[in-house]
């Protein structure tokens, strides 16, 4: 709890970071509103109803009493609600991010253990090699090939991403595999870096080898004492990693047509849609805090040194 | 000045065995050398259209990697490309380090107020996933490829600067900082000339990785259209170009890409092989290994005493050397009999191979050694050739361990109970309760004070003296009838030191439990044991009855270890009676291991391997036995039955 409450200072300094930087931008969004051709008092007249003509402190103060109601505010080209349009559109970003983790997680925890297991050896070679492959592939790139191969080529998977209006939840599903699988490739193999060099380090502590001389059998030996302690840096990691999969996530979007935040948010830099790019920097933010908060809790878990009392 | 050179030659010979970072080095040269030379290598335009009408031509034809869809020399625009990825990557690489090593520096090293506004600024901006924060810096100072990058180095900066900072904060505690103040340095010169060179290593690595993560978003950025523009023939906007002709042609996707993935590698693995260069990551063995293999038990085996629980004949271990065809032994024909109830002493100093023999008595010798012996017997039974799951149901169940490091050898992550009852659970077949009832018993046997209570509290919440019960009480869950306590009080406070070797000598006696009790110090050993064998380099040197070996010690080494008794309490590594350390174990010799130490040593102890002999009740390895008078002392009492 006293988790969530710290994450609101940091919410709020974001989004008044941003508040502020936004404004160096020279372009007046009223007149790239109102296209080349608009009469200087129509500008004046739009900027007013934008509120753009008041003082910075006053929009300042504006803006931060209406998001401390929830009121995002309104699109500036279409007067749509943006926390509706965010309402629309989130999940979608969501699922594709988390859909993205969870393929990281399995099988690059995975992988890492398997290569620290056979540490030197042939299986490990292979996971080196590929894991260093996974973090170079851009993701939008693995994005087309995977689009081209797998849905264009072979007919395995659907190029675009579905909804489960239009689709039924296993074509749903089936849509997300190859979004999911092109963003979470450099997270795999980043994530499996690391569990293989944590589980190295993990196995050569003294009390691995005290659990060998009480007579565990391997098996038990790596589930119960090497493994928890080697996913305390991989629960770091993914924090991290969940961070740089939202933003992966913009990229991953235009190339299978998801309608998520990312075609929102390139759009609304394109054309300084204030109020959209402030709501992106906090929604996106908001997650990470949220997310961070989780794997705190996974760390205390994992690691009852810092676990209070 | 010469240790600095060597460190930093030392560092280039690490660094140039690496071939996959040389590789990477060598692709990031004619990277560079393309860039320079783009003009010269193409006679096309990378932004004007080859010819009329030439559009999405296939590869390897007319033009060597065909056309886009407006007409243009793919292998042109790839050329150029390189340009774009270079720049763009150093513009945000130069940003980076420009704004976040001063800073790192200076609220490293004053902290306080300036440290902590800035960090809070540092974790706000990275609170914001970095894609998004460059997004927010684009709308702010416009689209195009210069401001993106500039946008991607501002966030960087902010990666810079915590690395920094934690650096300079560890730094700081350094000695070389201290005497810089204490020389009069100015602050500044403290952070520019003394810190900075330290830290240099990671800072270096990071922005090699930080690099490839600039080419990576700089194509990112352009793919989206907020980077590089329709006329800046970059890597990403042949991407997106290519992605809007996907459906007539997937070619013009395929070179770019490459180019990107192959120049994000070379960053990496050149800078994995730096980081590689300047600490090298310890290497990985497998777990659990160590079946030991049979051998002949040599020229004249010892008959096993009847009524010996253990009896260890010629046992050796061996190590491959990395890099030389022959193995190096650190174990060699070790002859070793604890008699029922006996409390036997190992004594020896560090590298002397005493706890690789105890462990190779339980098939633990870590990767990748290699034990074997004539025979190892324990309670009538044969150990040798047995695999490693009838091994495991020995160990823990027949024989427990003590270790050195208590607060190491018990995992963080549960309580202690659960690590005390898991033999009960995997040896004995307990159930959770009945073992957790047997673990306040033996607890309470170690004495434990409260062990109701502290059953559930996790080792970190024990000192070290207590956690070394905690150690005690496991070793001893099945009833076994070996204990190994291998150094069981060096890394104990010297206070609880004689408690914790009275509770073992209790112990051993109350349960009959037979101990082979490892020591680099006979101190230790004199109230304890019974017996006394002592190695050295890999060979045991003397071996017989406490008081005997005590009050008239056969070899020299043994002397050593008795007159160093008084003064063992400093542990430098070094004995005080006889000079140098234990060589390390491919420089030891074939004729006497100790000849180089030993101050009676003569020609004859350097002509060939010294066998044991028998000397009245003892056995001794020295040629010059009997012959050479040494002192010993009069143990006091021993538990000599």
């Amino acid at each position: 709890m006293s988790r969530l409450l710290a994450a609101i200072p940091l919410m709020f300094l974001t989004g008044t970071l941003v508040f502020f930087l936004i404004q160096f931008n020279p372009v007046d969004p009223a007149a790239a509103l109102l296209g080349e051709d608009a009469s200087l008092a129509s500008i004046a007249e739009k900027r007013a109803e934008l509120g753009l003509d008041r003082s910075l402190l006053v929009q300042y103060g504006d803006w931060l009493t209406d998001v401390v109601r929830f009121d995002l505010g309104t699109d500036w080209f279409t007067g749509e609600s943006v926390l509706t349009m965010f309402g629309d559109r989130a999940p979608v970003t969501l699922t594709l991010v988390f859909g993205a983790l969870a393929i990281a997680l399995v099988s690059g925890v995975g992988l890492g253990i398997l290569a620290a297991l056979k540490a030197g050896r042939l299986p490990d070679r292979i996971v080196t090699v590929v894991s260093s492959f996974g973090m170079a592939i851009p993701n939008f790139w693995a994005a087309i090939l995977l689009a081209y191969f797998l849905s264009v080529q072979v007919r395995w998977f659907p190029a675009i991403w579905s909804n489960t209006r239009t689709e039924t939840i296993g074509g749903w599903l089936h849509s997300l595999v190859l979004p999911c699988i092109a963003l979470g490739l450099s997270a795999a193999a980043a994530i499996a870096r690391q569990s293989r060099s944590s589980m190295i380090a993990v196995l050569q502590k003294d009390y691995i080898r005290t659990a060998l001389a009480k007579g565990l059998p391997v098996r038990r030996v790596i589930r119960r004492h090497a493994l928890r302690n080697a996913a305390i840096p991989i629960v770091s990691l993914a924090g991290f990693q969940t961070s740089a999969l939202i933003g992966g996530a913009i990229f991953v979007e235009s190339v299978f047509n998801v309608p998520g935040l990312g075609s929102l948010g390139v759009d609304a830099v394109l054309r300084k849609n204030t109020p959209i790019i402030l709501a992106f920097v906090m929604v996106t933010t908001f997650v990470v805090v949220m997310v961070n908060i989780v794997l705190d809790l996974a760390y205390a878990w994992l690691n009852p040194k810092v676990r209070p009392g | 000045m010469s240790a600095h050179q060597s460190a930093r030659s030392r560092f280039w010979s690490r660094f140039l065995r690496n071939r996959v970072s040389l590789v990477g080095g060598g692709y990031l040269v004619v990277l560079v050398l393309v860039a320079a030379g783009a003009r010269f290598l193409t006679p096309h335009d990378p932004n004007v259209a080859t010819r009329f009408q030439d559009f999405l031509f296939p590869p390897f034809g007319e033009y060597l990697l065909g056309t886009d869809l407006v007409g243009r020399d793919i292998f042109t625009r790839l050329l150029y490309g390189a340009r774009y990825a270079l720049f763009a990557g150093a513009e945000a690489v130069l940003i980076a380090l420009v704004v976040g090593v001063p800073l790192g520096l200076v609220i490293g090293y004053f902290r306080g107020w300036v440290d902590r506004i800035v960090m809070r600024f540092v974790e706000t901006v990275v609170a914001v996933p970095a894609v998004v924060m460059a997004m927010a810096i684009i709308a702010a100072v416009g689209t195009g490829l210069t401001t993106a990058m500039f946008a991607i180095g501002v966030v960087y900066s902010m990666i810079i600067t915590r690395l920094t900072r934690a650096e300079v904060f560890a730094a700081r505690e350094e000695l070389y900082v201290d005497g810089a103040r204490a020389a009069g340095a100015t602050d500044r010169r403290i952070m520019w000339k003394h810190i900075l060179p330290n830290i240099a290593p990671p800072l270096i690595v990071q922005t090699t990785l930080l690099f490839a993560q600039a080419v990576l978003a700089e194509a990112a950025l352009s793919f989206l259209g907020i980077g590089a523009s329709a006329h800046q023939a970059s890597w990403g906007r042949m991407l997106r170009d290519a992605q809007d002709s996907i459906d007539q042609s997937f070619w013009p996707a395929v070179p770019p890409g490459i180019a990107v993935f192959l120049t994000v590698i070379a960053f990496n693995v050149f800078g994995d092989g730096l980081r590689d260069a300047f600490a090298r990551e310890a290497r990985g063995g497998r777990v659990g290994v160590g079946d030991v293999e049979a051998v002949d038990p040599g020229s004249d085996p010892v008959p096993p005493s009847d009524d010996a629980l253990l009896t260890i004949r010629n046992l050796s271990v061996r190590f491959p050397r990395p890099g030389e065809t022959e193995d190096v032994s650190v174990v060699s024909g070790v002859d070793l009999d604890i008699g029922r109830g006996e409390v036997m002493a190992l004594v020896g100093e560090s590298g002397s191979g005493k706890s690789i023999t105890a462990m190779s008595i339980m098939g633990l010798v870590p990767d990748p050694g290699l034990a074997s012996a004539a025979s190892i017997g324990l309670d009538g039974r044969e150990l040798v050739g047995l695999d490693f799951d009838e091994l495991r149901r020995i160990r823990g169940h027949e024989i427990g361990v003590i270790f050195q490091e208590p607060s190491a050898a018990l995992n963080p992550a549960y309580t202690v109970g659960r690590q005390v009852a898991e033999p009960l659970e995997v040896h004995l077949g307990m159930g959770r309760r009945q073992a957790r009832a047997r673990v306040v018993e033996l607890m309470e046997l170690v004495g434990i004070p409260d062990p109701g209570r502290r059953i559930d509290a996790y080792p970190h919440q024990f000192s070290g003296g207590m956690a070394q019960r905690v150690v005690i009480a496991m070793a001893l869950a099945c009833e076994p009838k070996l204990l190994i306590a291998d150094e069981p009080t060096t890394a104990l406070d010297v206070t609880v030191q004689g408690q914790i070797l009275d509770l073992v000598g209790d112990l051993s006696r109350d349960l009959g439990v037979s101990v082979l009790l490892i020591t680099h110090d006979l101190g230790v050993v004199a109230d304890l044991a019974d017996r006394v064998a002592v190695m050295y380099a890999g060979e045991i040197v003397e071996t017989g009855r406490l008081t005997e070996v005590f009050a008239d010690p056969q070899h020299p080494y043994t002397e050593g270890l008795i007159r160093a008794i008084p003064r063992n309490e400093a542990r430098s590594g070094e004995l005080p009676t006889i000079p140098g350390v234990v060589p390390p174990p491919w420089e030891w010799p074939d004729h006497c291991h100790f000849a180089d130490r030993c101050a009676h040593a003569g020609d004859a102890c350097r002509v060939g391997p010294v066998p044991l002999q028998t000397v009245g009740a003892s056995s001794v390895r020295c040629i010059r036995a009997g012959e050479v008078v040494l002192r010993g002392v009069r143990a006091h009492g021993g538990a000599a039955s």
